[in-house]
């Protein structure tokens, strides 16, 4: 259909510890097509932020390593880039956006500075070009008087003000990849929503792919073009949103959406999946989840599951479909 | 009258939008007088002139148009540090030292001028008594020497003007002061983030390198070294700075320490930033308060190296140092004692200014301190 611009393919991202080898991400496949949103949906510790860093090359060397997989960007395999390269890569071609962005822009700095190096570093622009530009970037984020924001130091924005500066500052140099870490969890729902709406807006008006990581299924059908669940570490199941949320096939993802609270209906308790995420040093045997599913098979403590395709672009990885028919 | 300040703010813009060429043509220049002083004019101004002059340009090009950008946050910190009125003090004694130093020596006599005419005399409102043999009588009679005017000081016992070489020696001693300071900040600021930031091996080469540096005794170093080249101020200020750095390192690392996990230089990494450009544009500025801080604290511990230094007679003998006329002082002390205890208070109040203000410094940057 569409050009695939990210290409990952069995993606290993092991960190040595000192009790044992932490499997954060171990063996995961997905296409990122250009000018999609991909959605990383998990619970805490299922690797996404881990699968992120890999890609921009920012995994803590010592105790991570990246053991295994390809990471292509374009014809660009990222694993065999110098670190030269990948660096001058890094914000222009592919740039993130952190979770707290309290603590992710630097305090003794205005933003207006902050964001002006940005541009002068990858673009080369001089001081007034850096200056202009930074406006149309805060304007562009949705930043009211952007000429005052730029003299603000961050800690004189509010939390919103400050999650679309980073955004502003993530998008100077028109990246053609933008990953984005949880950029709605520290702040509150209003400013959720607002933030929300800029990356739908950004998405319509710049041919950029999104790569989405959040733990908040709701906020996925506004902005999500796909879906990829992940489990440990794991791929659980693939497909569009719609696909996903109208027909899951992966017991994770059933009771993942079973989870989600619904303020028109009342419930006394949320639904919870029980259990625990699997400890990635010493995980089960077979399919990770099975210790935590309903519908555990036999197969399920033995084997990992393979991909199943069960309709046009969704895949699931889960015994229950093996079976001719159920 | 408006648009003069706006004349004079468009010219502030232009000034500020070349800084980097102009700076680069100061020292440029620079470079070449000194050649020029060197080899064919032989000496015309000192080394540390030039130093002075780079630093100057370096102020008024960088220091000024960024202190005037965060003006609310320095006059936050002087609405804090002003509380502490020791420092405020320390502070005034600072540019009081400074003025004495650049423009002092304009309204005084030559330091070094030797006059045994008038050796010994008294500071202004004491006496000298001294018994003389009168050689036309026979008889031992007392000689009354009363304090003048014309030295308010007195002199010492060559006739030199004791006023004169207390500004002199100001000057000298905030030079070594500023210079050995400055040397030793900035080697212990790139020692310490550098192996804050780069960590593992590097961190541990570098911590090791500094601890060595620590446990040898340094002042052993400067009398060996001074001995083996001769004294000569520009290297004692070198050499000062090249070994005072050790504690300054230390404290920066365990600083930057905290810093280097921060969310800001990851993100920072995360947009293409090089390893240089985090240290230099990231690490650095958020310690820089600690930087201001440390720097006015060991300024002192400086200038009494270098007194000390000139006191057991290691010191450039062509510059009249505090320390010199201290030593210098000290043989008499039964008699022409003002002549010791001039140096000897300058040295005292000095080095109390610099503590009291480092500490008001300390206080006021300091986020969780309520002054």
């Amino acid at each position: 259909m569409t050009e695939t611009i990210l290409r990952i393919r069995n993606l290993k991202t092991y960190f040595f510890t000192r009790r044992g080898i932490v499997k954060a991400v171990d063996g995961i496949d997905f296409d990122l097509l250009k000018s999609e949103c991909l959605c990383l949906v998990g619970e805490s510790g299922c690797g996404k932020t881990v699968t992120a860093l890999s890609i921009i090359g920012l995994i803590d060397s010592p105790p991570g390593r990246i053991v295994d997989g390809e990471i292509y960007y374009d014809s660009l395999n990222l694993l065999e880039c110098p670190p030269d390269q990948l660096r001058h890569l890094r914000g222009k071609e592919i740039a993130m956006v952190f979770q707290d962005a309290q603590s992710a822009l630097n305090p003794v700095f205005t933003v207006g500075d902050q964001i002006a190096e940005q541009v002068k570093l990858h673009l080369g622009m001089n001081q007034r070009q850096a200056k202009e530009k930074t406006l149309s970037l805060l304007k562009e984020v949705g930043i009211p008087s952007p000429e005052k924001a730029t003299d603000y130091y961050p800690h004189q924005l509010s939390g919103g003000m400050r999650q679309r500066a980073m955004i502003a500052m993530s998008l100077s140099c028109d990246p053609q990849i933008l990953i984005a870490d949880e950029p709605t969890t520290a702040v509150d729902v209003t400013v959720k929503a607002q933030i929300l709406d800029i990356f739908s807006q950004l998405k319509n008006a710049r041919q950029m792919s999104f790569l989405f990581i959040t733990h908040e299924l709701g906020i996925v059908p506004q902005i999500g073009d796909r879906i990829l669940v992940m489990y440990g570490g794991r791929v659980a199941e693939t497909a569009t949103v719609t696909e996903l949320l109208n027909n899951p096939k992966h017991p994770y993802t059933a009771s993942l959406i079973k989870c989600l609270p619904d303020i028109a209906q009342t419930r006394d308790r949320l639904e919870s999946i029980p259990g625990t995420v699997p400890s990635l040093i010493d995980p089960p045997r077979g399919c990770l989840f099975h210790p935590r599913c309903d519908q555990a098979m036999a197969i399920c403590q033995k084997e990992a599951p393979p991909p199943f395709t069960v309709a046009e672009g969704h895949t699931v990885f889960c015994h229950l479909y093996s079976l001719p028919k159920r | 009258m408006t648009d003069q300040l706006k004349n004079i703010k468009n010219i502030a813009r232009k000034v500020g939008s070349a800084k980097k060429p102009i700076f680069i043509t100061v020292i440029v220049l620079l470079g070449i007088t000194f050649l020029l002083d060197i080899f064919v004019v032989d000496r015309i101004f000192d080394i540390l002139v030039y130093l002075y002059i780079a630093l100057g340009a370096l102020f008024v090009l960088y220091g000024i148009p960024s202190l005037y950008a965060s003006r609310r946050l320095m006059l936050y910190y002087w609405q804090r540090a002003s509380k502490n009125k020791l420092a405020v003090g320390g502070l005034a004694f600072i540019l009081f030292l400074i003025l004495l130093a650049i423009i002092g020596p304009l309204f005084t006599a030559d330091p070094t001028a030797v006059n045994f005419e008038e050796k010994n005399v008294p500071p202004l409102g004491f006496a000298l008594e001294e018994s003389v043999y009168d050689l036309k009588t026979g008889q031992f009679i007392t000689h009354q020497t009363t304090g003048t005017g014309e030295h308010p000081l007195g002199t010492d016992d060559k006739g030199r003007d004791l006023m004169a070489m207390i500004i002199s020696g100001a000057s000298v001693s905030l030079q070594v002061g500023l210079f050995a300071t400055g040397i030793a900040i900035a080697l212990g600021t790139l020692i310490g983030v550098s192996a804050a930031y780069l960590g593992g091996k590097v961190d541990n080469v570098l911590m090791r390198f500094t601890d060595i540096m620590m446990t040898f005794p340094f002042f052993l170093l400067l009398v060996f070294i001074v001995f083996i080249f001769g004294p000569n101020l520009a290297l004692i200020v070198v050499i000062i700075g090249l070994t005072g750095w050790t504690g300054t390192a230390r404290l920066i690392r365990s600083e930057s320490l905290s810093l280097r996990t921060r969310e800001f230089v990851m993100a920072s990494k995360a947009l293409g930033a090089s390893d240089g450009r985090i240290v230099l544009s990231h690490l650095i500025p958020n310690v820089i308060s600690l930087i201001i801080v440390i720097a006015t604290l060991s300024i002192p511990g400086v200038i009494l190296a270098e007194a000390a230094l000139s006191f057991i007679g290691l010191g450039d003998p062509n510059v009249a140092s505090w320390g010199m006329i201290l030593r210098a002082g000290q043989q008499n002390l039964d008699t022409t004692w003002w002549v010791a205890v001039a140096p000897g208070v300058m040295l005292f109040f000095t080095v109390l200014a610099f503590n009291f203000l480092g500490d008001g410094l300390r206080d006021a940057f300091d986020p969780r301190s309520n002054v």
